[in-house]
């Protein structure tokens, strides 16, 4: 009797230990993320880290593959229309929201007009709407039907614009049922998941993690794996550690360090994928507010100190290759013709003497700001600016938030920064960072004629003819020493042998659609 | 032969005080250990074989050798030098966050203690108040507010460093004001400030000594805690603490980068610890910690 | 003694009220503005920016935005988070909320009994091989800062032995290295002192009494010199456990834990003021309300304590 009750306690326990350990059945892809997503809703989304996440739960018309190519997504034909004014897109049938109903023309304008409504705190993807006819109006509260977006059929919508934009098929767009926000209100976005892609947003642990769930119904076949789960570990050393440990499937790797330590590693070096990032990094030179940098040869003798092989291969141990122009390598419009900057110490002592200053003298004091990750590559800039032209630059390692008000309000006098593309045309860094228009030129350069050029880039949809206004707009923005290239990173990721299907892209990691875990 | 007379280190002493020193070996290492990094820091810009802040693209991350003999950081740079005038660095911040807190927390304490009333409850309320933030919290918070820096990196830890010190002259000063040759001076009319500082400084000297080396042990490690978070001293100046996280990326590969500055950062202060513990131990075994 | 509990609870009151004041004054003195990040890229968009600044109440005068954040703290409020647009405080520091007290409390109660135990055991073998060896461990203890201390345990205990996780906190083995990190300045400190407390008791006048009376070594130990250990240890208890939770700050960010101590770095870094000063507050909560359990205890077991309150 007793005996027998013994043995069904073992029994209970048994199976508890092995309910508890049991065999792995979890079949979730785990990523490492360094911080929580600041948001999780497709129309404020703004950030890297949310837009890592929400690229595998909301869809756009095109996407873009690993070489740059866009395929269709969302919709599969887009025709300009005759006048360069407007496009037509043909949408995919057969779509289907995660809340269950049909993805339709209706929803692309619902989903514009939701961005655009007054008190809606939109983030990157109201940039992109600001040429459609009656954006303002909607923005303004004057009306709530968007003008500029008609819905042709269920399938088919129409899209006007008050100025030409020929890049518009290929903006990454989230788009989402917008019917949730009359059902669940404001917030909805932590109770539901609304967009169209692989994976739906199931939960969010604030500090631990964020959880998405195969999609079944999705149009290009329902996810083989359960779901995917995004941990937040701030700390680099600590996700190598866990990587090491088999605590996650797929290890990103943001900082420089983390990069080179990983290609020094044999094993987790056999596990690594590399590309090349979609990211300039310049030197800001304000010619308004540090008077040297208005004399050309000021700017020419800081530009070639920079030893840019040593550095790419030094400090970042081949990971980054040198950038001479303003367009990385990959992004339609690129000029592989571009002119090299060669590391010339004679000519840049030379240069600053000519313009007043020999051997550094009589230069007024100057500080380099930049952010704490980047450190190490301002430190290098700062002792070649010593070593070269005997000019003692400060390095002014400033607070984020700091250091991007600084730099939009144009009130910073020297940095080095970066651009990351959002979609794949080059347009996207001549215009954003260098005509004088914008509010992203933080070295507030001016140049009419290269405006001018860029101006006209903007209107032309033959694409070989843009792309020579761009190398005619970049030739004459290096030739002026108005920036002043200095690398483009390589993105790094370590992915275990069993998981297939992991593709890393210029523009980060791509949709985890078709992951398998062996 | 009354309690107090234990604690006076009589000028006559001092002979008595040395042999006994040279006879707790733990004290003996204590001091030789910070005699040698003082000496290291202030030697630092003749012995360091290299340009601390050089860069050397072609030298990156060099294991220990010949060329470099403690190896290079990820910039080329050569790490004994940055550890030597690391020293410096640390000891400058200590010593100087020590003497604000010496001054300000005796000063305060012993007009507490003398006082009383509203201007004891003052000090005793902000220290207490003081006590109330944890130390890491108080002193990231102000590096936060003022930016990283070596004046901030002081500044802050003073502010966390002084109550204690305040505390503990005050319950000291209490305690001799019931002794007999503090009452002999109140008789003789000497003045509150000349008692003070000339009865009874000397007497509680011994024990601010023993905080104050033990003190020190906090401080270096505090600035270390500070600059490994980013908040504390700045390139390119080299800090332990910084060194430490710089290192950390590489810990597997090249362990010799967090080991060394970690192996300075925990003798340095393990050398001041010993040598606190050594004087407490020879000057009054009673004095307490707060 | 009602008496004496309720003049320790008026004393924590200007705690209290200081911890309001000094962390709304500091978080508004910080530099970097939580609407830039708030806005990121969109800097320029200077409608959204007004919008923004009255949903979160910025665009106020100073001491009226206080004024508000004092009534609402009254009932628990600590209002919106700035890094999380649109979110409470208190949802963002709900789940962190008893992880790092946890810690922090598991910490002590493991530094407590093996740092007597180090103690008393170098105080009674005083300057023998065993004390100078003791000492020496506990200086170290002390010595060594945790972040590097971490490093090279997670390498020896999580990925050479695997005996226990890298990161993370899904289980109990979680905490094991985070708990026993922090737990060993804690014990070497308390061990020092307890080294200390019991060479000045052996020393006492009752405790030479207590031998010559011939009563045995072991009863003098325990009978008549340790129970006057512990009731100074205890008094800096208080102390010891506020270090703890300082500790987690950088424990937490070492070993991705979700806790107070993480939150609150990353607040700080992100000007999530709201967050922050939730944080420092419950931080000086905890800290003020074991330091007055201390001093309770402590008056109940000597009397001359709440007789010197008194004066």
């Amino acid at each position: 009797m007793k005996a027998a009750k013994l043995f069904r306690c073992l029994a209970v326990a048994a199976v508890f230990v092995v309910g508890v350990v049991g065999p792995a059945q979890a079949r979730d892809l785990r990523i490492n993320i360094n911080a929580d997503p600041e948001m999780i809703d497709p129309i404020t989304m703004s950030a890297l880290i949310a837009g890592d996440v929400l690229r595998n739960v909301y869809q756009s018309f095109t996407w873009v593959d690993e070489n740059g190519k866009v395929l269709p997504a969302l919709a599969l034909k887009w025709t300009a229309h005759p006048d360069n004014l407007g496009w037509r897109f043909e949408l995919r049938p057969g779509v289907k929201f995660h809340t269950g109903r049909p993805f339709g023309a209706k929803d692309v304008k619902a989903s514009f007009e939701a961005l655009l409504a007054p008190g809606s705190k939109a983030g990157l993807q109201l940039q992109y709407l600001q040429r459609i006819v009656g954006a303002k109006d909607v923005q303004d509260g004057k009306t709530k039907d968007l003008a500029g977006v008609k819905v042709v059929s269920d399938l088919v919508v129409e899209v006007r614009f008050s100025a030409t934009d020929v890049l518009f098929p290929i903006y990454p767009f989230l788009f989402f049922d917008t019917q949730v926000i009359v059902d669940k209100g404001p917030n909805w976005f932590m109770e539901v998941s609304a967009g169209t892609g692989p994976y739906k947003f199931a939960a969010w642990r604030r500090g631990e993690n964020v959880y998405l769930q195969a999609f079944k119904d999705y149009y290009g076949g329902a996810p083989k794996i359960d779901g995917l789960r995004f941990i937040v570990v701030p700390s680099e050393e600590t996700a190598v550690t866990m990587y090491e440990a088999g605590e996650l499937d797929v290890l990103m790797v943001a900082s420089t360090d983390l990069a080179r330590r990983v290609m020094r590693d044999a094993k987790l070096r056999a596990e690594a994928k590399t590309v090349s990032a979609a990211q300039i990094t310049y030197l800001g030179m304000n010619q308004n507010l540090y008077a040297p940098f208005k004399d050309k040869r000021v700017r020419e003798a800081f530009c070639i100190s920079i030893d840019r092989d040593a550095m790419t291969r030094g400090l970042f141990g081949g990971l980054a290759q040198p950038l001479y122009g303003q367009i990385t390598p990959g992004i339609p419009g690129y000029n592989p013709a571009v002119k090299k900057i060669a590391y010339d110490p004679e000519r840049a002592k030379r240069l600053l003497a000519d313009a007043g200053y020999p051997g550094g003298r009589g230069m007024p004091p100057l500080r380099i700001a930049n952010l704490a990750p980047f450190r190490n590559e301002v430190a290098y800039y700062a002792d070649q600016w010593k070593q070269v032209l005997g000019v003692t630059v400060d390095l002014d390692i400033m607070e984020r938030a700091t250091f991007l008000r600084s730099l939009n309000a144009g009130e910073t006098p020297f940095f080095s920064w970066g651009w990351t593309a959002d979609y794949p045309d080059a347009l996207y860094y001549l215009s954003q960072v260098w005509h004088s228009k914008s509010s992203f030129n933080r070295a507030r350069y001016s140049n009419p004629a290269f405006d001018a050029l860029i101006d006209r880039a903007q209107v032309t949809a033959d694409d070989p003819t843009r792309y020579k206004l761009y190398h005619e707009a970049e030739a004459l923005l290096l030739d002026d020493w108005g920036t002043c290239g200095i690398f483009v990173r390589t993105n790094v990721a370590v992915v275990k042998p069993n998981v297939t299907g992991v593709t890393l892209a210029p523009m980060r990691m791509l949709p985890y659609e078709k992951v398998t875990i062996n | 032969m009354s309690a107090a007379a234990e604690v006076l280190v009589e000028p006559t002493g001092f002979a008595d005080f040395r042999r006994r020193f040279v006879g707790t070996p733990s004290a003996v290492l204590g001091f030789a250990i910070v005699a040698f990094a003082v000496g290291v820091a202030l030697l630092s810009p003749w012995i360091a074989p290299a340009d601390f802040s050089r860069t050397n693209m072609a030298f990156i991350w060099e294991p220990p050798g010949n060329d470099f003999a403690l190896g290079t950081d990820a910039l080329g740079r050569d790490v004994l030098s940055r550890l030597m005038v690391g020293a410096a660095v640390s000891l400058t911040v200590a010593l100087s966050v020590l003497a604000i807190a010496l001054v300000v927390g005796t000063a305060a304490g012993m007009t507490a203690a003398w006082r009383g009333g509203w201007f004891d409850a003052f000090v005793m309320r902000t220290a207490d108040i003081t006590f109330a933030f944890p130390d890491l919290i108080v002193a990231i918070l102000v590096a936060a507010m003022l930016g990283p820096g070596i004046p901030t990196v002081i500044l802050s830890l003073a502010l966390v460093s002084w109550p204690g010190i305040a505390r503990l002259t005050r319950s000291l000063v209490l305690s001799l004001r019931n002794e007999l040759f503090v009452d002999a001076a109140i008789v003789c009319g000497t003045k509150p400030a000349t008692i003070l500082l000339r009865h009874c400084l000397p007497n509680i000297v011994p024990a601010l000594i023993v905080r104050a080396s033990v003190g020190v042990g906090f401080v270096v490690m505090a600035e270390a805690t500070l600059s490994f978070l980013g908040l504390g001293v700045q390139e390119p100046l080299p800090s332990w603490g910084g060194m430490i996280r710089d290192g950390l990326p590489a810990l597997r590969s090249d362990p010799h980068l967090t080991l060394a500055a970690g192996t300075a950062l925990g003798v340095t202060i393990i050398g001041f610890n010993l040598l606190g513990d050594g004087l407490r131990d020879l000057l009054d075994p009673r004095i307490r910690e707060r | 003694m009602t008496a004496y509990v309720l003049r320790r609870l008026l004393g924590l009151l200007p705690v209290l009220v200081a911890a309001v004041v000094l962390t709304f004054v500091a978080n508004r003195f910080v530099p970097g503005d939580p609407i830039t990040i708030m806005l990121g890229d969109q800097g320029g968009n200077a409608v959204l920016e007004r919008k923004l600044r009255s949903e979160y109440g910025l665009d106020r005068p100073v001491t009226v935005q206080f004024v508000d954040y004092v009534a609402k703290l009254a009932h628990g409020d600590f209002g919106l988070s700035f890094r999380y647009p649109g979110v409470p405080v208190t949802q963002v520091i709900r789940n962190a909320l008893w992880i790092s007290p946890s810690i922090a409390a598991a910490a002590l109660a493991l530094a407590i009994p093996i740092g007597i135990a180090l103690g008393v055991v170098a105080a009674l073998r005083r300057n023998t091989l065993a004390d100078t060896g003791i000492v020496l461990v506990l200086v170290a203890g002390l010595s060594i800062p945790n972040f590097a201390l971490a490093a090279f345990l997670v390498w020896g205990f999580a990925l050479k032995l695997g005996w226990v996780p890298v990161a993370g906190w899904t289980s109990w083995r979680h905490a094991i290295l985070p708990v026993v990190l922090l737990a060993i300045p804690a014990a070497a400190y308390l061990a020092r002192l307890a080294r200390t407390f019991m060479l000045e008791v052996l020393q006492q006048d009752y405790v030479r009494t207590a031998r010559a009376k011939g009563l045995s070594e072991r009863l003098v130990v325990w009978r008549h010199a340790l129970r006057n250990v512990l009731v100074p240890i205890l008094t800096v208890c208080g102390v010891i456990f506020g270090g703890l939770i300082t500790g987690t700050v950088v424990i937490e960010t070492v070993f991705n834990i979700p806790g107070l101590g993480r939150i609150a770095i990353e607040s700080i870094f992100a000007r999530d003021y709201p967050v922050t000063m939730a944080i420092v507050m419950l931080f000086t909560f905890f800290y003020a309300t074991i330091n007055f359990a201390v001093d309770v205890l402590y008056g109940l077991v000597d009397p001359r304590i709440r007789l010197e309150a008194r004066r």
